[in-house]
């Protein structure tokens, strides 16, 4: 593995901004397609940045996988013929990877103002009976393993991060209630978020006596699967300055895919997280002791707290006890997801998180939902089998 | 009354084809590199170590520990339901591949990391065998 070069990591930093924010409803939202949601998301960003439609020359978003060339469906809908236009394919390290290419493509000169968006309708597309989710995967049949798998009795996403979960249970002695308290501490965040899915009030005791998927993960592990899109505007930090909200920088990102896979060394304990936030930290020129908040991206409570240590937050094996300890909740020493996360606000493959460390470090959220550290905020994307992870520093300009 | 379906049947590839051969015979075989002498999997024209070519199915002893397990108490697939609560797990095998599989003869609440396993051929639908995996009987 190469090493960092600080002074090639630190080039772009702060050069460029995300500029505006947008969503579409999140939830049940019956009678609109995935697409129709990242419409609407883009457009209310491209319109929260103070900017036109004519201003747009550049779009990144993710798809549906199985969907040829989306950008172009999505170009088509919002009617834009742009400099710069793309889908990507990093599963839910996609959306933060959207934005890092967006920065790329304008600082190569090829664009001026990017949007990167992802959209899906996760709750419209299934239902919540046996029955309905065996016959509605949410995975796509070409996503489906042919062989060592499925034969035996292996499927879905749950069971892969549930491996990685028992591991490090294994190895450190991590706790079923330490990953509780990464559910319960997100769901307090989500209670102070009038725009996440759940928020009903969740005890340890619900946690815990919660039905089982695939153990360790109980049902609360779990993401909740809606219907939402997110999106958000890139353009250079000079044109930043003169939009309508304070820009939030882009002071540092990373990347890394452990493509030899979850199962090979220990990649599931040690995620592809660490080596992308070292790069990330190394281009913001900051260390995890200056970042405020945290939106990490949690398919899984597991995932969450491994990254943790990953981006450390604490040492490797002491993510259990950092979540048991109240730091993620609000007010405390690294309040994390501070909109619900994918747990509870609603899982849009990291891209709602995105705007979260936006609003953060903009510091124009409510007082109780406003960390009290924000600015700086580590926005985190991990997927596509859970081997990629890209990571973004978003800081107050 | 839910029809009964039957598991899913492996769909080797060219690569593959060869570790199913081998099941049908109750025998485990893994790719071993020529030149690094290490197993390697899933199945693939090259070694990604050295990427060479060379290599043979090596027949392996059947036995290892539990990497890593996870305990399905949801069905994901009708086939599957009937089994329920059941144990997936990821075999290091002794001479060092990692392979996925599920545990049977075994009570879910027994299953350890670090456990020790057999490979169990086990016959399913149409009469192909695929490798199951126990807890190990005494070193032979």
């Amino acid at each position: 593995m190469r090493s960092i070069d600080p002074q090639r990591a630190r080039r772009l930093r702060d050069r460029y901004a995300i500029v505006g924010i947008g969503q579409s409803k999140i939830g049940k939202v019956p009678g609109s397609s995935a697409l129709s949601l990242l419409v609407d998301a883009m457009a209310n960003a491209v319109e929260d940045a103070g900017l036109r439609k004519e201003d747009v020359d550049g779009i990144v978003c993710r798809g549906p996988d199985e969907v040829y060339t989306h950008h172009q469906r999505v170009g088509q809908l919002l009617g834009i013929d742009a400099e710069f236009s793309t889908t990507v394919d990093n599963g839910g390290a996609s959306q933060i990877l959207s934005v890092i290419l967006a920065v790329m493509a304008i600082d190569a000169g090829l664009c001026d103002v990017v949007v990167c968006g992802y959209g899906r309708d996760s709750w419209s597309r299934t239902h919540r009976s046996e029955e309905k989710r065996e016959a509605v995967s949410l995975v796509p049949e070409e996503q489906t393993a042919s062989e060592f798998g499925p034969e035996f009795g292996l499927f879905g996403a749950t069971a892969q991060h549930a491996f990685g979960a028992r591991r490090h249970m294994a190895r450190y002695g991590t706790t079923q209630e330490q990953l509780g308290a990464v559910a319960l501490a997100f769901r307090e965040h989500a209670q102070r978020n009038p725009e996440a899915y759940l928020r009903e009030p969740l005890t340890m005791e619900q946690y815990l006596g919660a039905r089982r998927i695939v153990e360790p993960f109980g049902l609360f592990d779990c993401s909740v699967p809606v219907d939402a899109a997110g999106a958000a505007v890139v353009t250079s930090m000079e044109r930043a300055r003169s939009l309508r909200h304070r820009p939030a920088a882009i002071r540092g990102f990373g990347t890394f895919n452990n493509l030899r896979g979850w199962a090979a060394d220990e990649h599931m304990t040690t995620t592809a997280a660490k080596r992308s936030g070292e790069k990330a930290y190394a281009m913001a020129g900051l260390g995890p002791k200056d970042v405020g908040t945290a939106q990490l991206y949690d398919c899984f409570t597991y995932m969450a707290m491994v990254q943790l240590e990953d981006y450390g937050f604490c040492a490797k094996g002491e993510g259990g006890p950092f979540a048991a300890s109240g730091a993620l909740r609000p007010g405390g020493a690294l309040p994390t997801n501070t909109s619900g996360g994918q747990l509870s606000e609603g899982h849009c493959e990291g891209m709602l998180q995105i705007l979260e460390g936006v609003r953060q470090v903009r510091g124009d959220l409510p007082p109780e939902r406003q960390a009290r550290r924000a600015d700086v905020a580590l926005v985190s994307g991990h997927g596509g089998h859970t081997v990629c992870h890209s990571s973004l520093i978003l800081a107050r300009a | 009354m839910t029809p009964t379906v039957d598991p899913p049947l492996p769909r080797p590839s060219v690569e593959s084809e060869p570790f199913w051969a081998a099941v049908q015979k109750d025998e485990l075989r893994f790719q071993r590199c020529a030149r690094d002498g290490k197993l390697f999997f899933p199945p693939a024209a090259r070694c990604p170590r050295c990427w060479s070519r060379e290599w043979s199915w090596d027949r392996v002893s059947g036995r290892g520990t539990v990497f890593s397990f996870v305990t399905f108490q949801r069905s994901y697939h009708p086939a599957f339901r009937a089994s329920l609560p059941y144990v997936v797990a990821i075999v290091e095998i002794e001479e060092g591949a990692r392979f996925t599989t599920r545990l049977t003869d075994v009570r879910v609440e027994d299953v350890r990391v670090g456990m020790a396993v057999e490979v169990s051929f086990t016959p399913v639908a149409g009469g192909a065998k695929i490798p199951l995996f126990r807890p190990a009987g005494p070193m032979p």
